[in-house]
């Protein structure tokens, strides 16, 4: 069990405790796939994005590509991104912080976070490449379907997760 | 529901109401997905940093609640043979393969997953949040993705892959982004 103190972390926009959250997107994956005959995932939408800027090997029907639904389920996000932000109690606005944890160890100047950023993002695309798939595709919907190549992968994620956020509060973090 | 579906294919394209959901369907989806990842705290980059440094287990019950009731319901969906709404086959869902290059490609996204403190589904939403330092990830996630792309480019045809995946996607040639045009 966790009890972080009080405002240790600040989101956008009231969150729901664990369990409750889980449930809502457990039902979410399931109706999704009843309605759509589609497995949940998104990292494949970056995929189709470079097809459609003209890297073939992401028209490839062999590779699994060529599914413009992705597309347009990634361009649901942000819509509901903005929706949950204007329904909190602070409504939408730019923010630049990544709040107390992230801030304390990520470099300040922006050019230099921004770096870290598409760095930490190209490890991303690359990795969920060759894992085949992200945590939407892999923990949410590979785990809910008893998939054990995504117990695998599942795993992996939270090990690389732990040696990175643990090293980096090793080297940059100043003592609590 | 999905009724008369008797003759329909299990391809989600062979279907009883003669199309597959629409894309606008998909971005309903997409959007009750984003709101669902932000009350659920995963779109809060510190508890990503909170998940790793074991201070705040949130994002933990959320995969573990998710997945326990995600799977609990597909087993009922299968074990009563329901049928896809927009398609009418069986839902039988395919998990991913083992593939080569998995573990270490898992390892190295969750590399990424903790110096960001986004995955690729939850970046997205956090732009729409307006939170600017997505905006650098998203990026960097999709240089990632060409450039495997890019170096993946010549990797031999698999015809039965080739086969199952012309099945449900009807634009076969044409670019992705076709079912607008």
């Amino acid at each position: 069990m966790s009890e972080p103190a009080a405002g240790a972390i600040e989101a956008a926009s009231a969150v729901w405790p664990g369990w409750l959250g889980g449930v809502a997107i457990g039902v979410f994956t399931t109706l999704f796939l009843w309605a759509t005959g589609r497995v949940l995932g998104l990292s494949s939408a970056y995929g189709e994005a470079c097809g459609a800027l003209g890297v073939d090997y992401f028209r490839r029907k062999d590779q699994g590509f060529g599914q413009a639904w992705r597309l347009w389920f990634a361009a649901g996000l942000p819509l509901g991104g903005a929706v949950a932000a204007l329904l909190g109690s602070d409504g939408w606005s730019v923010q630049t912080s990544m709040g107390a944890l992230y801030e304390s160890v990520l470099p300040a100047h922006t050019a230099a976070r921004a770096a870290v950023l598409v760095l930490g993002g190209a490890c991303i695309g690359v990795g969920a490449r060759m894992a085949g798939g992200c945590q939407s595709g892999h923990s949410i919907a590979g785990l809910a379907l008893l998939n054990p190549p995504s117990l695998v992968a599942s795993a992996g994620f939270f090990v690389g997760g732990i040696v990175m956020v643990q090293s980096l509060f090793a080297l940059f973090g100043a003592t609590p | 529901m999905s009724a008369g579906a008797a003759m329909a294919a299990d391809s989600a394209e062979a279907t009883p109401h003669g199309r597959p959901a629409p894309a606008l369907a998909f971005v309903l989806f997409g959007m009750l997905f984003g709101l669902l990842l932000a009350k659920a705290g995963a779109t809060t980059y510190d508890y990503y940093a909170a998940l790793f440094l074991f201070r705040d287990l949130q994002l933990m019950w959320v995969i573990g609640a998710g997945a326990l009731t995600g799977a609990l319901l597909i087993a009922l969906l299968r074990a009563f043979g329901a049928r896809v709404w927009w398609g009418g086959g069986r839902v039988e869902p395919a998990g991913k393969p083992m593939q080569r290059g998995l573990l270490p490609g898992a390892l190295l996204l969750g590399l990424g997953w903790g110096l960001a403190g986004a995955c690729p589904g939850t970046v997205l939403v956090m732009a729409g949040e307006g939170k600017t330092s997505a905006l650098w990830t998203i990026a960097g996630v999709g240089l990632g993705t060409w450039f495997y792309g890019r170096l993946a480019q010549g990797r031999p045809v698999e015809p039965a892959l080739a086969d199952h995946a012309e099945a449900s996607s009807p634009a076969s040639g044409a670019p992705p982004v076709a079912p607008g045009a």
